[in-house]
């Protein structure tokens, strides 16, 4: 990154950090320069990405055997017309479609790829006694009082009453790490920052102004 | 002074001045602590120990800057070692926002320490919409999905390519992941089509991935900058010639410590001002209340 | 009929593609690829959707010069300015490398978003401070764990506590694999019925928006 760029970016970094102190006007002018430009990033990327290279070069490519992704395209403009108020129906067709596809896709992966593989791995041997086979109780006992935590059809009392509250404690280990790891992100991202003001800022001006 | 922004009785901006600071000092000055390396980490880098020049690996690039100083490390080291070893790779990124740039920028970063060349040791075909859509359309054939590489090249004059139709000629698909992608990976390629998988997540979701793993779902994980810097610690182990390079996420393991340090201070002095609150509650319902 | 034909439609790609899961028949095979491919350019366009409703949001702030107007208008230059670039600029740039995009890519947009998340370290500690109050058991569970866990995953936590790299393992691979999984199951069965409450039209969220 040039000196320029750094600077740049570095007015940008402190414009955001400047909230810590308090709200303020330069806060507000970087996060509405933010909103602007994440929702610009899209409309290239899209456009130069996946519509022309997926629908117009391979029509332009094939015309006759890839016809069916006109479909594709004219679903996509019918997604636009949700707000022309006379032919707004239009666009609830091809939203239709489009969740359809993604709610089926989601259904079998789901059901397929996470309730089937996650029950299987927790039938495991839990005979002969050994640490490996302990670990598998625990999480038997684990899920299956986590489960009966999330159940809310009928009320937690008698048995399901102190299975329910082991299913807390579990969970409160879950969260405690969780929130671990969430520290641990964040800091990250910290250090992120911290290092491009350091070496990439800092440093190079102190050098250049140094020679 | 509103409450909300006091901690304890004092501004909250004292409790951010401390972190800035416990921050910055092992920025400025680095420590050097030692890596601890896990089974989840190792498996993944083992599985590329393993490969060779007839191998391939697919990295994902699934997230945007707010995950970057966490992910980039893991997307350095992981080109790093299967350029070191010969592996070729496929990158492709499946996240709208920022996934292309930091494809790019990974690969430009990298790249050029090796003598590598695009097309035959590696090739970066870009972004696409329609993760799970894309997901499903590669698995017999990549072209269908990404019919151009991002230089805008047909897929088949491009010799890797050629060699590479689908997800059977893929080793081993890295995901670098922000939010959900990473998931999809497990339970939908891994599960529908059987593809060998392995996710570099974000701290913020490393939890829920244990149990893919232990699943088989995947076969690595690493998780946020301690993965990354466990990943740079196991390539510096086993090629010294790379451990200047590979040390990104290393040096900030040391800001790691220290902020985590202040933090669970925090938490302990939470529960100090906390009992002796109560205490005195108690002292004074003592005096107030009826004998 | 128009309220008829999207629940239809809906029904249809979504059994199609549960159907399409379980037989491997050619025909089912090669529509179930079309379709692939039709949804990659389908979300491609569903994408910038928001783009309509955050112009017309803006614009209205801004002819109205309602509060923050002059940050919506921030907002609007820097959205034109970036969408332009990436429109145009692949067209003339030498092998698609947008110069100026990627310019802006970095030198704004990375260490705006960047820092915003990154505020949350700072949060994140003060809330330390009032969030692992010991007021009871399930309290107590919470603070251990979280405390092993920031040492564990640290080099410094093997001197202060030696043996939290070790339990850290065990509480991610026990413990915590427990309850992520009891949620994730619980996650899916909810996901998967409610798949299929839309697919029978029983939900009908693409009935919303912008026309009703």
């Amino acid at each position: 990154m040039d000196l320029v760029s750094a600077w740049v970016a570095a007015f940008l970094t402190l414009a955001i950090y400047s909230f810590l102190y308090k709200d303020n006007p330069l806060y507000r002018f970087a996060e509405s320069l933010f909103v602007g430009l994440s929702l610009g990033y899209e409309i290239g990327i899209v456009l130069h990405r996946t519509i022309i290279p997926n629908l117009f070069q391979k029509l332009a490519a094939d015309p006759g055997r890839n016809w069916y992704l006109v479909i594709g395209g004219v679903l996509g403009i019918m997604l636009y017309l949700r707000y022309v108020q006379r032919v707004s129906f239009l666009g609830r067709w091809a939203l239709a479609v489009y969740m359809g596809y993604f709610v089926g896709v989601e259904l079998m992966q789901r059901l397929h790829g996470d309730v089937l593989p996650q029950v299987k791995d927790t039938m495991l041997p839990l005979l002969p006694l050994s640490l490996a086979s302990v670990q598998n109780l625990l999480v038997l006992v684990g899920v299956l009082s986590v489960l009966v935590y999330f159940y809310f059809s009928r009320p937690h009392t008698g048995i399901l009453r102190p299975v329910s509250r082991l299913g807390i404690w579990f969970i409160m280990v879950c969260f405690g790490a969780s929130f671990g790891y969430t520290v641990m992100a964040r800091i990250s991202l910290l250090v992120g920052r911290l290092t491009f003001l350091v070496d990439d800022w800092v440093r190079p001006t102190l050098a250049a102004i140094l020679g | 002074m509103s409450d909300a922004q006091q901690v304890g009785g004092i501004d909250r901006r004292w409790v951010y001045l401390l972190v800035a600071v416990g921050a910055l000092l092992p920025v400025l000055i680095p420590m050097g602590l030692p890596i601890l390396t896990t089974p989840a980490v190792e498996a993944l880098f083992q599985r590329v120990e393993s490969f060779g020049p007839q191998d391939v690996l697919m990295l994902s690039f699934d997230y945007g800057p707010s995950s970057a100083p966490e992910l980039d490390p893991m997307a350095d080291a992981i080109l790093r070692h299967c350029f070191t070893r010969g592996v070729r790779v496929v990158v492709l990124a499946l996240f709208p926002l920022g996934g292309p740039n930091m494809a790019q920028g990974s690969l430009d970063r990298v790249t050029g320490e090796f003598s590598v060349e695009e097309g035959r040791d590696f090739v970066y075909l870009g972004y696409k919409d329609g993760a799970q859509a894309v997901m499903r359309r590669m698995a017999e054939d990549i072209s269908a999905a990404f019919p151009r590489d991002h230089r805008g090249i047909p897929l088949k004059e491009i010799p890797l390519m050629q060699e590479v139709r689908g997800y059977p000629q893929i080793g081993v698909a890295v995901s670098l992941a922000t939010g959900i992608l990473g998931e999809y990976w497990a339970n939908l390629v891994n599960a529908q089509f059987g593809q060998t998988v392995a996710v570099g997540a974000t701290a913020v979701s490393a939890p829920k991935y244990y149990t893919y793993l232990k699943a088989g779902q995947m076969i690595g994980l690493l998780g946020g900058l301690k993965g990354a810097a466990e990943y740079e610690e196991l390539l510096a182990s086993a090629y010294p010639e790379l451990r200047d390079r590979a040390r990104v996420a290393r040096r900030g393991m040391d800001v790691q410590s220290i902020v985590h340090l202040i933090i669970i201070v925090f938490i302990l002095l939470g529960n100090v001002f906390y009992v002796l609150s109560r205490s005195e509650r108690t002292r004074a319902g003592g005096r107030l209340g009826p004998r | 009929m128009k309220r008829q034909i999207p629940v239809l439609l809906a029904f249809l790609t979504g059994t199609f593609v549960v159907v399409a899961f379980f037989v491997s028949a050619p025909v089912v095979v090669g529509l179930n690829e079309k379709l692939d491919e039709l949804l990659m350019i389908v979300t491609a366009f569903a994408l910038p959707l928001g783009v309509v409703s955050f112009l017309q949001h803006h614009s209205k702030k801004i002819g109205r010069r309602s509060i923050g107007w002059r940050n919506s208008i921030v907002s609007v230059a820097s959205f034109a300015v970036m969408a332009s670039l990436g429109i145009v600029e692949p067209f003339v740039s030498a092998q698609g490398r947008a110069v100026g995009f990627n310019w802006l890519f970095d030198t704004v947009f990375t260490p705006l978003q960047a820092t915003m998340f990154s505020l949350l370290a700072f949060m994140i500690a003060s809330a330390a401070f009032r969030a692992f109050r010991v007021k009871n058991l399930e309290a107590a569970i919470l603070m251990i764990s979280a405390v092993i866990v920031m040492l564990g995953r640290v080099p410094i936590g093997k001197f202060v506590l030696p043996p939290s790299a070790a339990l850290t393992e065990w509480i991610m691979n026990v413990p915590n694999l427990a309850a992520q999984r009891g949620i994730l199951i619980g996650a899916a069965l909810g996901a998967a019925s409610m798949a299929i409450r839309i697919i029978l039209g029983i939900e009908r969220p693409y009935m919303g928006g912008a026309g009703e």
